[in-house]
């Protein structure tokens, strides 16, 4: 059997003295896309900061292994340059770092942990503008402090923009439909069906259906109460969206 | 009824009591030993007691000529060394400028002890006249050479009507227990407009006190931008008049300070006349156990109405052990003005850090980032690419901890 991209077993987490996550299980083989569907406050957003090693989470039990590899004893950065991306559903802003000096920082450190030697700057640029062609991003958008006064379809944009440059082998995208519009949602969507690749796997969490119209998972898992209750095709979405979450709710009791 | 109670001299007061008389300057000579040097219970010496932090003083200055390099080269810039109070003014001129000497002290009297000792004991001041708009930048190289030693320069400044300059003042000089007290009085004509910095690059064992007086006439647009970054105990004593109707005036500063110093920036902003504007914006960045203090005070005066004045503070803790303290203030005798003032001090803030570090940045690379993003809204505003470049060079260092 080949080394699912991502697997976490009985993973547990808490903030403070409140558990969150009470036990998830959940596989990721390469090349596919799986989406994670659940209502507010069911623990969606903390498991992806869980993944990305936010310290205000801690870990009680259980394990995640990305390609393999234990990522829950690494900081931030090391899981980033062992190959995760979290795209966050607020990107924070970043002021007096411009947005291009913090992509140029961010791929070559990257390339640095993974004893790389560094992008040349026209290698840079080149690739940079070949990346914000597709995702509409100008070069005066670059130019801008980091995510600051960016509009809120820009910001998720930007998100995509890092993900096409860092070239990740396991993308997590936390609500990343939360405020697009249509047409927002549809270049963010294109951008992110690129990235799609025999080995690059993605965790798309949603409470909504709309974003899996767009982009359109393999396997979808419904999420209650700090874990996955359900799993099934991309049709249980579309189950979820005319039932609700309540019925899913008892499955979790 | 008022109650004598004389002061305790100290060894280092004894020293300037001595250094006064035997320049002739009894009045100042004897005010000091009335007085003391002041303590916390004088309001504008609050977190800088000088009394308590001034140990010694070491003998008045002699003339020397300057053996170090220059502690910042600004490529493209003119530069007009001053060695232990005495400038050198023989070099070609760039045009629109002119240097001359006076003798004694460029600054107002004021009752501050500073201001009275540097009256008191400078005994010339470079006289800088800028009558064109010329843009290349003009560096004041500042510095206190030789052994240990209480030195008194004085600087004077006038930017005639009209006229727009770029002005730097370097403070430096050998890494001995100097006692450097500058002084720069600063002029700025009607519709002139003037960037001028002052920065404190003085050696680790250094004392360095500077007073700056800003006079701004109509119409005119003064940035200012104060740096601390070298010296043990240093004071920047800043104090601004606005003259002349529908000025501007950007004060910006960044006191940086750093394992066993202590650094105190002081702004008496004053409105005098109607429909002036003004942003006081300080930064203040602690680490080690160090202490940084800023006091900004802005009054508007009864008949300046329509002033815009907002003060602003931040201060940003890398350690636990530092101190940032800010005190600001608003006299307003105006009604129809619009004056504001804040204060904020915090550490890095963690979701800037996680968000940095979960594109794969490791954690010191991502603190110096969010630390240069911090101080760049002051920098940004110099224009000059040259100078710019060599003041991000010294912000740079000082993250780097060299």
């Amino acid at each position: 059997m080949t080394t699912p991209m991502l697997e976490i077993r009985n993973l547990h987490a808490r903030i403070e003295d409140r558990e969150i996550l009470k036990g998830v299980n959940l596989t990721v083989p390469a090349g596919e896309v799986h989406a994670i569907m659940g209502r507010n406050g069911s623990g969606k957003s903390t498991l992806s900061y869980v993944l990305a090693g936010k310290e205000d989470y801690e870990v009680t039990e259980g394990v995640a292994l990305l390609d393999g590899v234990d990522i829950l004893g690494m900081d931030p950065a090391e899981r980033a340059a062992a190959g995760l991306f979290l795209a966050f559903q607020y990107p924070i802003e970043i002021p007096g770092v411009a947005t291009m000096t913090f992509l140029k920082a961010a791929i070559n450190a990257q390339r640095k942990a993974r004893g790389e030697s560094e992008l040349s700057t026209p290698d840079f640029m080149r690739q940079v503008k070949d990346a914000g062609r597709d995702l509409h991003i100008d070069a005066d958008m670059l130019k801008r402090a980091l995510n600051v006064g960016f509009s809120g379809g820009e910001k998720k944009r930007a998100e995509i923009l890092q993900m096409a440059l860092l070239k990740p082998k396991m993308c997590v995208l936390d609500e990343t439909d939360s405020g697009l519009d249509i047409d927002a949602l549809k270049i963010v969507s294109d951008g992110v069906n690129a990235l799609r690749d025999p080995y690059r796997s993605m965790l798309v969490i949603t409470h909504y259906q709309r974003l899996l119209n767009h982009i359109v998972p393999d396997v979808v898992h419904v999420f209650s109460d700090g874990r996955v209750v359900e799993s099934g095709g991309k049709e249980l979405a579309l189950e979820l969206e005319s039932k609700g979450y309540a019925e899913f709710d008892e499955a979790a009791a | 009824m008022s109650l004598h109670v004389p002061v305790r001299i100290g060894p280092a007061e004894a020293k300037l009591i001595e250094q006064l008389t035997a320049s002739g300057a009894n009045a100042a000579a004897e005010r000091l030993s009335a007085s003391g040097l002041p303590t916390r219970k004088v309001e504008s010496y609050h977190y800088t007691d000088l009394k308590m932090l001034l140990r010694a003083v070491p003998e008045l200055a002699g003339a020397t000529k300057a053996l170090s390099e220059p502690a910042l080269r600004i490529p493209g810039a003119h530069r007009m060394p001053m060695t232990n109070g005495v400038a050198d003014i023989a070099g070609e001129m760039p045009p629109g400028m002119r240097a001359t000497l006076a003798s004694g002290s460029a600054l107002t009297e004021r009752d501050d002890v500073l201001v009275r000792l540097n009256s008191a004991l400078a005994t010339q001041t470079l006289k800088l006249e800028i009558q064109s708009r010329a843009t290349q930048v003009v560096h004041v190289d500042r510095r206190t050479e030789g052994a240990a030693a209480h030195m008194n320069d004085s600087v004077h400044l006038f930017v005639a009507d009209g006229s727009v300059a770029t002005v730097i003042e370097t403070f430096s000089g050998t890494d001995e227990a100097h006692l450097s007290n500058h002084a720069s009085y600063v002029a700025v004509g009607k519709g002139a407009e003037l960037t001028h910095i002052l920065l404190d690059l003085s050696a680790s064992a250094a004392t360095n006190f500077v007073t700056a007086e800003y006079q701004v006439g109509e119409g005119a647009k003064l940035r200012t931008l104060t740096i601390h970054v070298g010296s043990a105990l240093s004071r920047m004593n800043l104090f601004a008049r606005f003259a002349g109707e529908g000025a501007h005036g950007d004060f910006t500063g960044l006191n940086l300070v750093d394992e066993g110093q202590h650094s105190d920036i002081t702004l008496e902003l004053r409105h005098a006349v109607p429909h002036c504007s003004s942003k006081p914006l300080y930064k203040q960045i602690a680490r080690g156990r160090s202490k940084a203090a800023f006091q900004g005070k802005i009054v508007v005066e009864r008949d300046a109405q329509k002033t815009d004045a907002k003060l602003m503070m931040q201060g940003l803790m890398l350690s636990d052990e530092a101190e940032i303290l800010s005190k600001p203030e608003l006299e307003i005798f105006a009604d129809d003005v619009v004056c504001g003032h804040g204060s904020t001090v915090g550490a890095l803030d963690e979701d800037s850090m996680f968000y940095l570090m979960s594109r794969g940045i490791p954690k010191p690379v991502a603190e110096t980032m969010l630390v240069r993003g911090f101080l760049e809204e002051v920098l940004d505003p110099v224009v000059d690419e040259e100078l710019h470049a060599a003041l991000e060079g010294v912000v740079e260092r000082w993250l780097q901890g060299e």
